[in-house]
């Protein structure tokens, strides 16, 4: 290959697209031209950097948002939505009562996946699946969740507050895999489950569902959700703890 | 026959779609309105959608939804920068590499913003999503000289880029 060939391929080759002949012509040529192995070279280089932009993950917001789309469209096939719009119009004497799903969806994107936490909780503590690893042990618990999440859960033992740390599982909410974390006090389970914010640090965020407290905050770009039958002031206690 | 859910193929797509979206729109808001469309018509269209790559397919939407959004957007928006740090941790260097580093950062991020639409999203989808040439050409709807091409120009663009950003790499640039 010659210097003006390597300039129309020299993309496809800093990409992996060449094919091995054309790949093998290439490198030959790199061997002989120090100009050339410097364009890859640069090529390369922006490549790194690029790659060091950040990348947006979607917010919770809009993941429950396209669920909610989902939901929507299984349970109510498009027509019988439309149907039941119009009939819904008519009754109401032709006053259209309109509310985009997307201006409810930013009040109470909180209240749906908090239910969601609280359906996870349950489900988990009816014995279909409450840990992966089994350990009171932070360094051992952390480590387990590497390379099964693009995120690093911060994972700590609350035993000196009274909360031991009982073990860990991966479990989904959101469309997409989260940590779960279990901590126990006296007889209570406590689920707290942690994934990647894109919002800023929050206040504590307490609510009742069926029964259980939920406590949801915001701190360093990770979400945090606590569920319990726990009373709200000592899963409060574990919220602190989990802050510091 | 065993059918695939949408579950399964297109919602683990949400991060890419949004990160391709948020990198079009360059704010969170309309990137955010646009997956959400984007999603809606995957569903209405899901039924379509046989063996092809899934990823390629949603992305193609949300391309196609945002420019039927925001036909003009595309070309003129102000390059809004509102000083957003990266907040990756900088393993084990120092803070003042550390600082460099971030100014790295954000002067590459500025300068892909400052690009044009066209040049733009192929970095960001070979580069942030690794998307191939085949992919690219079925999410942006031309022939794969044509991702090339703009690939090639992209990075040229960016090339003065470099001059400032040898320290922070650390040099990687002795030539074999």
């Amino acid at each position: 290959m010659k210097c003006h060939e390597i300039g129309r391929v020299l993309d496809a080759y800093v990409d992996g697209e060449l094919g091995p002949p054309e790949s093998a012509g290439f490198e030959e040529h790199l061997g002989v031209c120090a100009a050339c192995s410097r364009r890859v070279a640069d090529r390369e280089l922006v490549g790194r950097l690029v790659k060091q932009v950040p990348y947006y993950s979607a917010p919770d917001r809009l993941r429950v948002a396209v669920l909610r789309a989902r939901k929507r469209s299984r349970f109510t096939p498009q027509l019988l939505a439309l149907a039941a719009t119009v009939a819904l119009a008519a009754s109401l004497g032709g006053v259209m009562v309109v509310r985009t799903a997307r201006s409810r969806q930013a009040v109470d994107v909180t209240t749906s996946i908090a239910e969601d936490v609280v359906g996870s909780h349950v489900r988990a503590l009816m014995g279909e699946h409450l840990l992966d690893v089994r350990s009171t042990d932070q360094h051992t618990v952390k480590p387990w969740f590497l390379g099964k999440l693009d995120f690093s859960p911060p994972v700590e033992d609350l035993a000196s507050s009274g909360f031991p740390l009982v073990g860990g599982r991966l479990d989904y909410m959101v469309a997409r895999p989260v940590a779960a974390l279990v901590y126990k006090r006296r007889q209570h389970m406590i689920n707290v489950f942690i994934w990647p914010a894109q919002e800023q640090d929050t206040g504590f965020d307490a609510r009742s569902i069926r029964g259980f407290q939920v406590q949801h905050w915001t701190r360093s770009g990770m979400s945090f959700w606590a569920v319990s039958d726990l009373n709200e002031a000592e899963l409060r206690e574990l919220a602190r703890a989990l802050v510091h | 026959m065993p059918q695939r859910t949408f579950e399964e193929v297109v919602l683990p797509h949400l991060d890419a779609a949004f990160n391709y979206a948020r990198w079009l729109a360059k704010n969170d808001a309309d990137a955010e309105d646009v997956v959400q469309d984007a999603y809606v018509r995957a569903l209405r269209f899901f039924s379509s959608l046989r063996g092809e790559n899934a990823r390629a397919w949603l992305l193609s939407i949300v391309r196609n939804t945002w420019y039927g959004r925001f036909p003009a957007r595309g070309v003129d928006r102000i390059v809004t920068f509102d000083g957003g740090t990266d907040d990756r941790p900088g393993d084990g260097l120092d803070p003042e590499a550390l600082v460099i580093q971030q100014q790295t950062v954000q002067r590459v991020q500025r300068a892909l913003e400052a690009l044009p639409p066209d040049f733009r999203e192929v970095l960001v989808l070979r580069e942030l999503e690794g998307l191939s040439y085949k992919e690219m050409a079925i999410v942006i709807g031309v022939p794969i000289g044509t991702v090339m091409s703009r690939l090639a120009r992209a990075r040229e663009r960016l090339l003065p880029i470099l001059a400032s950003s040898e320290a922070a790499t650390g040099g990687h640039r002795e030539v074999s």
